[in-house]
């Protein structure tokens, strides 16, 4: 009972970069209205890309740097490859997203292999808090992703191109007969989409082991911090995974790890039942 | 169209000719791997009916076959079975579990659906593998069969041992499960789920009650899936908590989808091109389902509708050409 504070502050670690992974799938779906399936492997491919610039370069702040870059331009070079084509349908776009994530898990499991590797805490530091050595590396993460959440509603709220994309979100066919450039909107977006789950893979890598079937563990995560918040609805996203991850930690301290994964999966299953639009959404229309 | 009902009628003569000649042509190890390819192309049928005909973009498909196992496993363990009761007992186990599951996800519509069969998936693997629940999960999940299950026939008693026994076996209750979703696919009940398939609210406006159509079609392809399950507990004499996972249904949809979902005949061919060649990549090449993956995508793009249906209709075409053709030459004469 004395690692509660402990085990919420991981908790809210952990929820934060999880936030920041399921903002970047929210505003895929929100945009090119599908449910990429092939998200949490992008996650894993950002930590395993990590681990890969760690063993070559020994820094960790050179993989900080790269893996974000390599998530944009990967992404949008996917959008353009292998999306665009069936764009117009969603459950091919979900299959075809599904097709990547066998790609992505099984080229890694090819090059780098199935056993799980570790990366050494790049910081190395611990302060004391609530009287544990915690280490310092976590609060860095959580940092990371908080200003990462922020750069991203800043980008939307205030450059031009973030604009854009609240134009095509909200009604795609005025946006372009107003002559918003939707496919390179398209591209952009999946690309940022995609940094945003590489840059978690990195940020997330040294706090767990590096492999390639880690994608398949956060997607789920990522699902239910979008249903609970609500399918498209960013700022509910971004809450619902932080408010699940300190839950989770509460319940851990009392209840082991698979039963507080229980009962956020039951939670879910319920707000889907009552409030299929997730509860940070008012109804309209 | 006479040609087509002509077709209609042949191609499943030839294929259940085909099946009672196989045990003459191959060898043991060979009958069992196509029995195998049966089996598990019958659970690419169970997505192909959810998806290809019913417009619901399942991931839950693979706990309806693990529903399957572990319903065969219970009545073998904990009530001393037999193969029929066994099997029967796998039926009911999918078929239950789809009920409450199904009513969930058919509920909600194509992406919420879509993430809804993933998370029940993950929740059911989650429950089972975390080792709390033992009653439950405990012995009927990863567990092999210790004997060589016999099935009595009438008067008779075959035994698995025997690998002809074993594919005709599978391939008769293949057979029959295709039979009904063929007749249940062709009924008033595929055409009213075709529609809502095509335009939700046009079917709904027509009167069709779109909810419960849905649920029912996904009780219906549990059951498929949970036979598939039941079968390959009989052939493989073995089960694991893997079964249960949504990576496992993601591979039914992969082969019902490069076969072609929205035919009976093509997530048999998808997954029968997936196996045969895994089983002759994989000496080569561990990681073959990066292929899969690849061919995934350029099946999407140059033929969405399936390897198998796009074959077919050129076949189709090719003929009604020929057909011309020559109808043209005897007006010439």
């Amino acid at each position: 009972m004395e690692l509660l504070p402990v085990l919420v502050l991981n908790g809210l670690v952990w929820g934060l970069i999880v936030a920041l992974i399921a903002l970047g799938l929210s505003i895929i779906f929100g945009l090119l209205d599908f449910v990429n399936v092939a998200h949490g492997d992008f996650f894993m491919v950002g930590a395993v890309l990590a681990w890969v610039l760690i063993a070559g370069t020994g820094n960790f702040w050179i993989a900080f740097a790269i893996v974000p870059v390599i998530g944009l331009i990967l992404g949008s070079l996917i959008e353009r490859g292998v999306l665009k084509p069936v764009e117009n349908d969603a459950s091919l776009s979900i299959v075809a997203s599904f097709g990547l994530s066998l790609i992505l898990q099984e080229g890694v499991r090819a090059t780098y292999g199935a056993t799980p590797k570790r990366i050494l805490d790049p910081l190395g530091v611990t302060v004391p808090v609530f009287g544990f050595e915690y280490e310092v590396y976590r609060l860095f993460a959580a940092g990371v992703s908080v200003i990462a959440i922020a750069g991203f509603f800043l980008f939307l709220q205030r450059t031009k191109f973030g604009t854009w994309m609240r134009a095509v979100r909200q009604d795609r066919e005025m946006a372009i007969a107003m002559g918003v450039p939707s496919d390179r909107i398209f591209m952009v977006t999946f690309g940022l989409g995609t940094a945003m789950a590489m840059l978690g893979g990195v940020v997330a890598a040294p706090l767990t082991s590096v492999e390639f079937r880690l994608g398949l563990d956060v997607l789920p995560l990522c699902f239910i911090a979008v249903i609970i918040g609500g399918l498209g609805n960013l700022p509910g996203t971004a809450a619902a995974a932080v408010l699940l991850s300190v839950l989770e930690g509460f319940i851990t301290s009392i209840a082991e790890p698979t039963t507080a994964r229980i009962i956020s999966l039951v939670i879910m299953s319920v707000v889907l039942l009552v409030r299929p639009q997730g509860i940070f959404t008012r109804v309209t229309a | 169209m006479n040609g087509r009902a002509r077709g209609v009628a042949v191609a499943p003569l030839v294929l259940l000719l085909a099946a009672a000649a196989a045990p003459l042509v191959l060898v043991n190890y060979q009958l069992v791997f196509l029995a195998e390819i049966l089996i598990w192309g019958l659970f690419a049928l169970s997505f192909g009916l959810v998806y290809g005909f019913g417009g619901m973009l399942s991931f839950a498909q693979a706990l309806y076959f693990g529903a399957g196992c572990y319903g065969f496993n219970l009545a073998t363990y904990k009530y001393g079975l037999g193969t029929w009761g066994a099997i029967g007992a796998g039926l009911v186990a999918a078929v239950a579990f789809a009920i409450p599951t199904g009513y969930i996800a058919t509920r909600v519509r194509q992406h919420h659906f879509l993430i809804v069969t993933v998370i029940l998936s993950v929740l059911t693997s989650a429950v089972l593998a975390s080792g709390h629940w033992r009653w439950i999960a405990g012995p009927y999940v990863t567990r092999s069969l210790p004997f060589v299950p016999t099935v009595p026939i009438g008067p008779w008693e075959f035994s698995f041992g025997s690998e002809t026994f074993a594919f005709y076996f599978t391939a008769a209750l293949v057979a029959v499960a295709v039979w009904l979703a063929a007749r249940l696919t062709s009924s008033p009940f595929g055409t009213a789920l075709r529609a809502i398939r095509d335009n939700e609210s046009r079917a709904a406006l027509v009167g069709l009650n779109v909810n419960l159509l849905r649920w029912l079609m996904f009780t219906f392809a549990a059951g498929i899936a949970g036979l598939a399950g039941t079968l390959y507990v009989l052939l493989a004499r073995y089960t694991n908590l893997e079964f249960f996972e949504w990576t496992y249904s993601g591979k039914a949809a992969v082969a019902a989808i490069v076969g072609g979902a929205s035919s009976l005949a093509g997530p048999f061919a998808g997954m029968a091109f997936y196996l045969v060649t895994a089983e002759y990549l994989s000496r080569y090449f561990q990681q073959f389902a990066i292929l899969f993956g690849i061919l995934l995508l350029v099946v999407l793009r140059f033929a969405p509708e399936g390897l198998y249906v796009a074959a077919a209709r050129l076949a189709r075409d090719a003929y009604a050409r020929f057909g011309q053709r020559r109808l043209a030459r005897g007006e010439e004469r």
